[in-house]
């Protein structure tokens, strides 16, 4: 058992992985559309109508393949969001993230469904947020394929 | 109908904190598993199989079972790994309740465990977002959505206060559970000063609303009805679980219909066991409460009211220990969150509830029926109901 006296040694380490995700199709398609076209395209499902952001491979209620693609947004109403103060760390970079800064689910223009798109909201005092407001989506100048090619969301 | 019934006749669990450096892994697991065995009045040449599990992605420790074998005793038995995020250690109780009921086995341990201070609790959870969309933006468990969602329902007054009154009955619980992790002593009339003075995580989440971040292990001993009735032990016996899934994404926020995991899983469970009235029927409830925000909504879910009465169940106390239907006697996930031992902690604490076995923090009254829930990924339910009587199974009746 542990001395009192004993000095305990902790040995502390960073892990740094670099990694490679394959989107496949639907996905690749989705982000492909984000980056040449500016555009935000969700597919919809064959059977019950619903639209799916990101883009799903397959809708998971019906059990069928999603292939069909209707452009969405870019403008919509912000249905949740949150206003984050805690400063974690981003696992992409390691390093911490610059609080605050405010997440958003947004009901884009067109969508049909329950899908949001999730994403940033580049507003962080608290008194001018509000849920329903109308918000649109800012694409960035150098898009990569990413869900970044969008840089956020403004309030309109 | 189960095949053969099966009895939870060991509890061991360390004490959790945010200071376990004086061991390391398998010696924490090794305190817990010790802990279940004397509970159990056995050793581990008895044990048939040993179920481990936790979240690699908080420690990093890739096959955990293989490394905390000289802490579990695992050497030359079978054993199964279950990781399935916050709901891991419910379903090591699912697990280890399918071996023994299915014959397989007599008696097996099954044991979660977390040591979280050797990781980053937060960072860890955002990694488990999609890896194509969600990790640039998910921070880790923590949303003030359903403060939002609450205060827009029942006022910003009634409802801050609703969940600090929640977040005081817990910490008053967990001063009388000796493994809890905070234990800060708060009573009523702090309430107004938390309510102003506690920084903000997200939104109107602070930090006192919020889990803590705990080093902890818990081990169980499961045995089949002739085994418990040959050792003559206490047993609480599992009675029946659901497990509900929901879909893999965090954004069905849109145009909302969809019927909570936690409404779906107790009307499923409920429905058949004969439960009409839970408040009545059931003695106490272990819920795994990530804050006290989702401690007080989950309250309406589960116990399937509507309205405010679960406002008013906080308001009038009658989730305290002493109260008509006691929640999280133990303090529960807001006092102690080894996250891999924490659903499994929930089972645990009804378990030592039902058999008598919960010291200062045991419910008075007399019962039958206990509940105790987890949670976990895109807010996934696992709801597990034990009996102090065992209930009709297939072998006792051949």
């Amino acid at each position: 058992m542990t001395d009192a006296k004993q000095e305990l040694i902790t040995l502390p380490q960073i892990l740094s992985i670099p990694q490679r995700f394959a989107t496949g199709p639907i996905m690749g398609r989705f982000l492909r559309e984000l980056r040449d076209n500016k555009r935000i395209m969700a597919n919809v499902c064959p059977k019950c109508g619903r639209f799916q952001l990101p883009a799903r491979e397959v809708c998971a209620i019906c059990r069928v393949p999603v292939t069909d693609f209707v452009e969405v947004g870019p403008e919509g109403v912000i249905q949740s969001f949150d206003l984050v103060y805690y400063a974690s760390p981003d696992p992409l970079t390691g390093k911490a993230r610059k609080a605050p800064y405010t997440t958003t689910n947004v009901l884009l223009d067109g969508v049909k469904g329950e899908d949001t798109l999730w994403h940033l909201l580049n507003e962080t005092d608290p008194k001018k947020i509000k849920r329903g407001m109308r918000v649109r989506a800012v694409f960035n100048e150098v898009r990569t394929g990413s869900m970044h090619d969008i840089k956020y969301f403004e309030i309109i | 109908m189960k095949h053969r019934n099966v009895g939870i006749i060991g509890v061991g669990q360390t004490v959790h904190s945010s200071h376990r450096e004086d061991v390391n892994q398998p010696e924490l697991i090794h305190e817990a598993v010790t802990a279940a065995l004397a509970d159990a009045g056995m050793t581990m040449a008895d044990v048939d199989c040993v179920v481990h599990g936790n979240m690699e992605l908080f420690e990093m420790i890739h096959q955990p079972d293989m490394w905390h074998v000289i802490g579990d005793g695992a050497y030359g038995k079978p054993g199964i790994r279950v990781t399935t995020g916050g709901t891991t250690g419910a379903t090591l109780v699912c697990a280890a309740d399918a071996l023994v009921a299915s014959g397989l086995h007599d008696i097996v341990l099954a044991i979660g465990f977390e040591k979280l201070q050797e990781g980053h609790t937060t960072g860890g959870i955002t990694n488990m977002a999609d890896p194509l969309w969600g990790r640039e933006i998910q921070t880790g468990a923590l949303t003030g959505m359903t403060a939002d969602a609450m205060i827009e329902e029942f006022g910003e007054e009634r409802a801050k206060k609703a969940a600090m009154k929640h977040r005081v009955i817990m910490d008053k619980h967990a001063m009388k559970n000796p493994y809890a992790h905070r234990r800060f002593g708060f009573t009523d009339e702090m309430i107004p000063a938390m309510i102003a003075n506690t920084p903000p995580l997200v939104g109107d989440l602070t930090i006192v609303h919020m889990c803590s971040q705990s080093d902890g292990a818990c081990a169980m001993i499961f045995a089949a009805e002739h085994v418990v009735k040959k050792l003559g032990k206490k047993a609480a016996w599992i009675q029946d679980h659901v497990t509900v899934h929901r879909e893999e994404t965090f954004n069905l926020f849109g145009n909302h219909t969809e019927v909570s995991t936690m409404r779906y899983a107790a009307t499923k469970l409920f429905g058949r066991n004969g439960i009409t009235d839970p408040r009545k029927q059931i003695g106490v409830f272990e819920m795994y409460d990530p804050s006290s925000w989702w401690g007080l909504d989950w309250t309406r879910e589960f116990l399937l009211l509507s309205g405010d009465e679960h406002l008013k169940m906080v308001e009038n106390g009658d989730i305290g220990i002493d109260g008509s239907f006691p929640i999280n006697p133990s303090g529960g996930v807001v006092a102690s969150n080894p996250i891999g031992a924490t659903a499994m902690v929930r089972v645990a604490e009804a378990a030592l509830q039902i058999r008598g076995l919960a010291g200062e923090r045991q419910v008075k009254r007399d019962f039958d029926l206990a509940l105790a829930s987890g949670f976990g990924g895109t807010l996934w339910t696992v709801l597990v109901l034990l009996a102090k009587n065992p209930p009709v199974s297939e072998e006792a009746q051949s």
